[in-house]
Parts: C-alpha cells; sequence; structure tokens
C-alpha cells in the first residue's frame, strides 16, 4: 500500500510539491524493510531490535511531523496574518500539552518510551485539531487532497493514543500474543488511512492560491478592536436582559 | 485501568470525535448558511422592535383578558412570543454579520493580534451562550418584551457604525472580499 501511495506520488508529480509528505512515506517504506531485516536476525525481543524499532518510528515522527506543516503551510500561506496566528497557537496548545503529558505519564521508567510516544501523538494531535478548528473558524477554503492528508494524520494519531493506553495497558506483560496482535491491530487503521490517502492523491493537486492578505495592518488595527467593543456591547446588553433599564439612544 | 490512562483515552476519544465534526461539519455550515440568508431576506431591518413592541404592547393583551376573550388572549400571547423568538433570531443574524466581518478582516490582514482574536472568540461563546439562555427563557415566557427593544438599538446602532468603518476601507477592500472565503468554505469547501 505505501508503495502503491509512492507511486502516485511520483505519477502525478505530487512529491514537487508535497516534498516532505514524499519523504514521510519514503521514510514509512524504509522503516518496514530495515525492521523486516532486522527481525530476520535478530530476536523481537533483542536489544537490536528495540533500539532499530525505537529510532525508526522517532525519525517517522519527526517526518510526519514536518510533512504536516509543509501540508498546513499549503492551506494557510495565503493568509499570512491566520498563518502566523495558527503558529502560536500551535506552540501555545502544544506547550500546555507538554506539561499535562509530562505530569500525567510519571511513574514506570520501563514504560517511558511508550509514554514518549503517546505523548508525542498527543501533542501532535491536539496542536492538528487546533489549527483544524482555526481553519473552520475563518471559513478558510481546503482543497480536498490537503483535508484528507490532515484528517488522516490526525486519525492516526488519535489512534495511536487510543492503542498505547489500551492495548499497552492491558496486554503488555500479560498475553502471550501481545506483539501479534499490536502489529494487527496499530497496522490495520494505517493501511485504512494510506488507502484513503491514495485515493485522495490520484488526482492533480489543485493550483497554489495567490496571498490573499491585501488590506494594510492599520486597517486590522483599527476595525478588529471596534468590532470585538461592539460584540462587547451586544454580550452586556445581553447579559442584563432580565435587569431592564432604560438607555439613552446610541 | 489507572487514572492517567483513563484521562489519555478519554482525551483520544473526544479527539476522534472532534476530528469527526471538523471533516463533516462542513455540508452543515452550508446548509446553515442557506439558513441564515433566508433569516436575512426575513429581517431586512432590526430596527423596527418600536413598532412591533407597540403590536405587542401589554395593554392589548390585558384589555382582551378584562374583555372576557380568554382564548383570544391566548392565541395573542402564542403570537407574541413567536415574534419575539423571530426577533432574537434576527438580532443574532445581525451579531454573526458583525463577527463574519471580524474574520474577513482577519483573513486579509497581513498580521493578525492574538488577543483580538481571541477576544472575538470568547465573546462568540458568550453570545451563543446567551442567546440559548435568552431563547429558552422566552419559550418558558419568562422574558420580558422590552429588552428586546433595547438590544434591538443597540444593534442597529453598532450596524451603521460598522457600515461606516467598512465603507472606509475602499475599493481595495471590495476588491479583495470578491477572492475571500466565505460560508461555504472551510474543511468541507473543496468536497
Amino acid at each position: 500500500m505505501q508503495l502503491a501511495l509512492c507511486g502516485i506520488l511520483v505519477t502525478f508529480a505530487h512529491f514537487r510539491r508535497l516534498p516532505f509528505f514524499t519523504a514521510y512515506i519514503a521514510l514509512n517504506v524504509a522503516q518496514g524493510v530495515l525492521l523486516f531485516v532486522v527481525y530476520q536476525h535478530y530476536d523481537p525481543y533483542s536489544q537490536a531490535a528495540f533500539l532499530a524499532g525505537w529510532w525508526s518510528e522517532a525519525i517517522t515522527l519527526l517526518a510526519r511531523l514536518f510533512a504536516t506543516v509543509e501540508i498546513l503551510h499549503l492551506v494557510l500561506s495565503p493568509y499570512r496574518g491566520i498563518w502566523g496566528l495558527a503558529w502560536r497557537v500551535v506552540a501555545g496548545t502544544s506547550a500546555v500539552m507538554l506539561i499535562f503529558v509530562v505530569g500525567a505519564s510519571q511513574g514506570d521508567p520501563g514504560r517511558a518510551l511508550m509514554h514518549a510516544d503517546r505523548g508525542f501523538n498527543l501533542i501532535f494531535a491536539t496542536a492538528l485539531i487546533s489549527c483544524l478548528a482555526l481553519i473552520r473558524y475563518y471559513s478558510i477554503r481546503v482543497e480536498n487532497a490537503y483535508k484528507a492528508l490532515l484528517i488522516g494524520f490526525c486519525f492516526y494519531a488519535c489512534v495511536k493514543i487510543l492503542l498505547s493506553t489500551f492495548l499497552y495497558g492491558f496486554l503488555h506483560g500479560q498475553h502471550l500474543q501481545y506483539a501479534a496482535i499490536w502489529q494487527i491491530v496499530s497496522v490495520t487503521p494505517y493501511l485504512l488511512i494510506l488507502l484513503f490517502w491514495s485515493v485522495a492523491l490520484a488526482h492533480p493537486l489543485p493550483k497554489r492560491r495567490e496571498q490573499q492578505s491585501i488590506l494594510p495592518t492599520s486597517v486590522y488595527q483599527r476595525i478588529s478592536p471596534e468590532i470585538n467593543l461592539q460584540l462587547q456591547a451586544i454580550n452586556k446588553q445581553l447579559m442584563n436582559f432580565f435587569n431592564i433599564k432604560e438607555e439613552p439612544q446610541q | 485501568m489507572n487514572y492517567s490512562a483513563a484521562v489519555f483515552a478519554t482525551i483520544g476519544l473526544l479527539f476522534l470525535l472532534a476530528i469527526a465534526w471538523l471533516a463533516f461539519s462542513g455540508t452543515r455550515r452550508k446548509t446553515e448558511a442557506v439558513r441564515t440568508g433566508g433569516r436575512e431576506r426575513e429581517c431586512p431591518h432590526i430596527s423596527h422592535f418600536p413598532q412591533i413592541k407597540q403590536a405587542l404592547a401589554n395593554a392589548d393583551f390585558i384589555y382582551l383578558r378584562d374583555q372576557g376573550y380568554p382564548a383570544l388572549a391566548k392565541r395573542i400571547r402564542k403570537e407574541r412570543r413567536r415574534i419575539a423568538l423571530n426577533y432574537l433570531a434576527c438580532l443574532r443574524v445581525e451579531f454573526e454579520k458583525l463577527l463574519h466581518l471580524a474574520r474577513m478582516v482577519a483573513v486579509m490582514s497581513p498580521h493578525v493580534a492574538v488577543a483580538q482574536e481571541v477576544q472575538g472568540f470568547r465573546l462568540n461563546l458568550e453570545f451563543t451562550y446567551r442567546y440559548y439562555l435568552i431563547y429558552f427563557r422566552l419559550v418558558s415566557g419568562v422574558a420580558p418584551l422590552e429588552a428586546i427593544g433595547n438590544l434591538s438599538n443597540l444593534v442597529s446602532a453598532l450596524m451603521v457604525r460598522m457600515e461606516t468603518a467598512v465603507s472606509e476601507l475602499g475599493a481595495q477592500a471590495a476588491l479583495g472580499a470578491e477572492s475571500l472565503p466565505h460560508n461555504g468554505g472551510g474543511l468541507d469547501a473543496g468536497g
């Protein structure tokens, strides 16, 4: 499935527009090959397999991060102000979630890597959902292909959070077939996402949109506080709805 | 399952719901936009509240009741509530117009202030909460109509001021508005 997606990325020349996403998929293919070779030569519970597994996972997680930023940039770059706002929202939510993750993942040092993986996915999902909410709030147009990629990333991160919590929490060290169960349950949603992405990317990508920021900054600085004051006034009025006083006409 | 695992599991499930909402709510928004458009046509000018208020005056209602027409009085009371609810919905349309304008300006600006945007978002949440609070109180028949009159005056005044401010943006903004995202945009826009 990953190879098929790579084929689509090359056939439609999407790698030019989505170099980091292409790299992410290629790295996943490489990770699969690497782990296959390692498991052929070493015991799956050996130190070598452990290191190969977690290091390759860390690299693909980093690649996923870059791929996501790339897609968000493609969506939001025509809106400079919103892109700047999105960065600050991502930084803020990530910082808050990092504190939460560190606080909530204390305990068993043997599970530190699993907790780190789950924490990364949680921060990643929070940041991405914040961005998606921001896009929706400002009614920013998102092309189908980019929408599919963003939703796929977010869905997979959420599935990983749930798997790390339920599967690792309940079955690890208690079930003989834990590794096999983990493989099946974690690979299945990934395959579904790859299929979803393949369908979404099996078309030429839309043309890049031009810069939408055409107002001088001074206009925003003048209008925005004015609107907020007025919205505030309406709210104040609503608040006093049941406590009517004669108000002067404005 | 320990406390920490329960928290992570809950967050994971909530996030999945959030993704589903963000992915599929575009269609609903389009429908809402169409409905709001219809509402806008229904309330061409919300500043006619004095006339509405006069038509709904308590005096008429009391008079009918005193004259021995309880059924008619009841019917009028129902009508009066329906008109008040419609009017409240019109106020919401006006509020949303202001919000939409704020978002348009933000989208078109090269620099956006976090504090201003957060404030706008918070005000939107507050308005929604209060709107529904008042809505349910109106439905239950405990809200005084005079309060809507005050709101009406305020919103009308605000709209006039905003229209003046917007007209100052000139042709540049008008040109940009054509290429702006609108209610049909969002995550469902491409679909």
